[in-house]
């Protein structure tokens, strides 16, 4: 038997007929297709769960030159869905070992795929303007706004330079895709309200009266934790510490006659672990890839833009067109409105400011367009700017004035009109 | 040697040890060495199911290798089910993967009809109507049959199976059964050992809404013929009630809450109407009951003895949403809620064992678990009657004379392109392209019977030329898309946890748009 190379017959029909629902039919041309498809330079961001199935798929569609970056390693946990690592790549990076494996299933001298150990915010922006496609299968938020951030930056009023970011996410059974063309359609940032916040239990519940196993778990964590290791971190992947609070844990809730802490429950509450299965990352990795394969061959129409997918009840998808925000921090061009009683502290606007679901800033530095009011960074500026956390904000701006929000970890800024209503002093 | 609940821990959470246990002894068998066959074994081998079993005749060929990813270069020429078994089996060695290198038509022939008992799911991708052999086989033996095809963009399942029944649905709408409106005695005994006007402050706003509604319900009810609130005035008024309770309602978290969850209160205990249609089932007639009864059916049965006993109410799931309380008084409460549902488990258990005693059927058929499990969800109960029909009448007239299509789309066009299209490799053994468009229309007349006077739709028309079109069975998003969605399929029959598919859908990966019909 020849020893033939795998070839691309499974999707020659699909670039060299044009189709009735395809949007360019006198432009269309089957040649400049396969040219644009091996040509086009895509990049993948995170190697887990949804990663191992993008890196497949776009490998068996025709693409050439693909990239991926992961800052993670392979852990036992991901085994029972990444496909592309055994236990013996355990402790290994997860964008290395997932490219070796591709290239040597495909068995194709002109596949070549470039994998980055690190941090996506290692690299410059200018990094971001080689590719013509950016695929993000992620589980973090953060990572997320960064580069859709960084990708909405790098468009001009022409519309230049703009990088389509496909991005796909699951959780358990459900999961949703969705294409954004930054400063076309809605941005990652536009629909940050819609990511379910972290489950988060009163203070006062958990310190003095806990009725859930949930409620013991998360004592140990947030109050007991620092009261005996200070300043060392938590670390849910060492088996001692993991260890450590389940039994302080499980003796709380004896204590109180709670049933139900296990080691699982445990490690779930302390990791915030989303449930994860192979066949949910396969539907969404597949709609994402097929949304860049269309994109980059024109052969039929993209998704507008937004996809959801559920599956434990029946199968049940919701296709839409999410509209842009027009005061979102990123893609929009409006300053949001936000309310101030008199009486806030900045310290306690800043509070306010943190909590609110389409912010989400951990570490927030605010300015006026004549002051600071207050900066994280450098540590002088800190110190000189310290003393107005206590001081009202209403004696900082005046009414309807703008402010900017800034945090380190995200490159965006937030732009604020504040009015301020209410009484200047607390109410008791 | 990696322990599995490390390795299993993100799936544990969706389906726990038993889901897990249901898992790895099942047995799944493809018909069809494809891609998306590939793909659906691939996302079930990771979790762990017990065996699976790949049957097909052919050797490797190019295009095979092509769209694939488990078939390797070396594997050109060679048996492809050996091949794919081979190479998925590298993926979790939990996992025994079988080959059996005949083709279907032949196999169906040589073995007893008792070879298919092994198998929990059979799947069959890209179908072919010489199949429908296989699939009266399997309907006969009550054995779920999953279809899938993918062409071009489209991809289509039929889940064929005579019935589903689960007990473990996971309900996302997650309904509380507290039984406000009908305290059982040691409920209604604790709400009246509890005088809020003696309450320290401290004590008062930590009182649990379940005991404040208890209250009120019943003192609202003694001013109102006996009746709970009617109507949305009235809902307004009880909720007044409920704060007037209240010592300051800004401080008290426990009326804040409870006057924010007045719909527990005002839930009505009834058995719903889609478990009280169960009760009707022929499948728990006397003289129906048999050894071979599924378990399922045999709770039915014992369910129905059971309301009959006990007020006409189910079993009590016996599970409280948190609420403002101190721990004590917390925790009192879900006792009192346990050990009803306990109680309650006992009767039904009875109930069970007399009706296993009076056909003969051993105590073991069932065990505490599932008695457990069922008690706590007989409300949510999810039970389908399936069909064994590709299409039905009604579909048809569906697919031609739909309100909904628009003009230049129709969903159920992509379905009947589908079956069209693999009548057409049935018959012509090659595949339509886009130059056999007048053949294929006209074999699409004649296969589904229909009127040549019938004017084709434009939606129709637009569907079979996208199909013909890119006419490719291998295009992998499409596959590995298709091959997620019956492997999630797949995982709520094995587990038997989650609700199945019921019973038609289709994919349109050119919209990202999928529609699903009951067939």
């Amino acid at each position: 038997m020849l020893a033939m190379s795998r070839d691309f017959s499974s999707i020659t029909s699909i670039l060299n007929n044009i189709g009735p629902f395809n949007e360019v039919p006198d432009e269309y041309s089957p040649q400049e297709t396969i040219n644009a498809l091996s040509s086009s330079k895509i990049l993948v961001i995170g190697a887990g769960g949804l990663g191992c199935e993008i890196l497949k798929n776009l490998a068996l569609t025709g693409f050439q030159d693909i990239h991926v970056i992961d800052m993670d390693t392979i852990d036992v946990s991901n085994l029972n869905r990444q496909f592309l690592f055994r236990a013996k790549d355990v402790g290994h990076s997860k964008a290395q070992v997932a490219a070796e494996f591709i290239q040597e299933r495909i068995e194709n001298n002109h596949l070549k795929i470039t994998p980055f150990f690190g941090r996506i915010q290692d690299k410059p922006v200018e990094y971001y303007k080689q590719f013509d496609v950016v695929i993000c299968g992620l589980d973090s938020v953060e990572a997320r706004r960064w580069i859709n951030a960084t990708l909405v930056s790098l468009v001009d009023n022409e519309l230049n330079n703009l990088i389509p970011l496909i991005d796909g996410g699951t959780e358990g059974f459900r999961g949703q895709s969705r294409v954004i063309l930054p400063k076309v359609t809605s941005c990652y940032e536009c629909t940050l309200d819609m990511v379910t916040p972290k489950t988060t239990y009163p203070v006062c519940t958990i310190a003095n009266t806990p009725r859930l196993p949930e409620h013991c778990i998360e004592w140990s964590s947030v109050m007991e934790w620092p009261r005996n290791f200070g300043s060392q971190k938590f670390d849910a992947d060492n088996p001692e510490h993991v260890e450590w609070m389940y039994q302080l844990s499980l003796k709380r809730a004896q204590e109180y006659n709670i049933e139900g802490v296990t080691r699982l429950l445990t490690l779930g509450v302390v990791k915030n672990i989303i449930p994860a299965i192979a066949s949910t990352n396969a539907i969404i990795a597949a709609s994402c890839c097929n949304e860049a394969f269309k994109l980059v061959t024109n052969c039929n129409p993209i998704l507008d833009n937004y996809m959801m997918y559920s599956g434990d009840d029946s199968i049940f998808t919701y296709t839409y067109a999410h509209v842009n925000k027009k005061n979102c921090p990123v893609c929009g061009n409006m300053a949001k409105n936000v309310t101030a009683e008199r009486w806030w502290t900045l310290e306690y606007f800043i509070d306010e400011l943190s909590s609110k679901l389409e912010i989400q800033m951990k570490r927030p530095s605010l300015s006026s367009s004549s002051a600071y009011l207050y900066l994280r960074n450098p540590p002088n500026l800190e110190e000189k700017t310290r003393p107005n956390l206590y001081k009202k904000l209403s004696t900082l701006i005046d009414d309807g004035n703008e402010i900017v929000v800034t945090d380190p970890n995200l490159p965006i800024s937030l732009r604020l009109v504040v009015n301020f209503s209410g009484p200047e002093h607390e109410p008791l | 040697m990696i322990d599995k609940e490390t390795k299993y821990d993100r799936q544990l959470r969706l389906w726990a040890s038993t889901g897990q246990a249901n898992l790895e002894n099942s047995h799944i068998c493809l018909i069809n060495a494809s891609a998306t066959g590939s793909e659906i074994l691939k996302n079930l081998v990771l979790p762990g199911i017990g065996e699976f079993t790949i049957i097909d005749d052919k050797v490797v060929s190019p295009q095979d290798l092509s769209g694939n990813f488990f078939l390797k270069r070396e594997n050109l020429g060679q048996d492809i089910a050996t091949s794919i078994t081979s190479n998925l089996s590298e993926l979790n060695t939990d996992v025994k993967g079988h080959a059996i290198n005949q083709s279907i038509k032949h196999l169906i022939t040589k073995v007893e009809s008792l070879f298919w008992d092994q198998f929990n799911v059979v799947i069959v991708s890209d179908y072919s109507p010489e199949l429908d052999v296989v699939k009266d086989l399997l309907w006969d033996k009550r054995i779920p049959l999953l279809i899938v095809n993918s062409v071009g963009f489209y991809g289509s399942l039929n889940l064929i199976a005579n019935e589903v029944t689960v007990i473990e649905t996971h309900d996302p709408s997650r309904l509380y059964d507290l039984r406000i409106d009908c305290p059982w005695p040691e409920l209604q005994e604790h709400a009246d050992s509890i005088d809020l006007n003696s309450l320290s402050d401290q004590d008062h706003a930590h009182v649990p809404y379940i005991i404040i509604y208890i209250k009120v319900l019943q003192a609202w009810k003694q001013e109102h013929n006996n009746l709970p609130p009617q109507n949305y005035g009235e809902k307004k008024l009880f909720r007044l009630l409920i704060e007037s309770y209240s010592r300051n309602i800004k401080i008290e978290a426990n009326f804040t809450e409870a006057s924010n969850s007045i719909h527990r209160a005002l839930q009505v205990t009834q058995i719903p109407n889609s478990i009280s249609k169960l009760f009707e089932n022929s499948n728990i007639k006397d003289e129906n009951l048999s050894l071979t009864t599924p378990i399922f059916w045999i709770y039915i049965k014992a369910l129905k003895n059971f309301v009959h006993l006990n007020n006409n109410q189910l079993p009590l799931p016996g599970n409280l949403p948190d609420m403002a309380s101190d721990t004590a008084g917390y925790i009192k409460l879900q006792n009192i809620y346990r050990a009803k549902a306990l109680k309650d488990q006992e009767l039904f258990t009875h109930e069970v064992q007399k009706i296993l005693d009076s056909i003969g059927r051993s105590h073991d058929d069932v065990n505490t678990e599932s008695i457990a499990s069922f008690c706590k969800n007989s409300q949510l109960l999810y039970v389908s009657q399936g069909s064994k029909e590709l299409y039905g009448t009604s579909l048809l007239q569906e697919l031609l004379h739909s309100e909904q299509a628009s003009e230049n789309y129709n969903a159920l066009g992509v379905y009947f392109s589908i079956l069209t299209y693999n009548a057409y490799i049935e018959k012509f053994n090659s595949k339509p392209s886009i130059q056999d468009l007048e053949t294929f229309s006209d074999l699409f007349f004649q296969k589904f019977s229909i009127d040549k006077a019938e004017v084709l739709p434009e939606s129709i028309l637009n569907t079979f030329k996208e199909v013909l079109s890119h006419n490719t069975q291998n295009y992998h998003n499409l596959n590995s898309l298709m091959g997620g969605i019956v492997s999630q399929e797949v995982l709520k029959l094995a587990t038997s946890q989650y609700t199945p598919l019921d019973n038609l859908f289709v994919f349109d990966g050119i919209r990202s748009f999928s529609e699903k019909w009951k067939i």
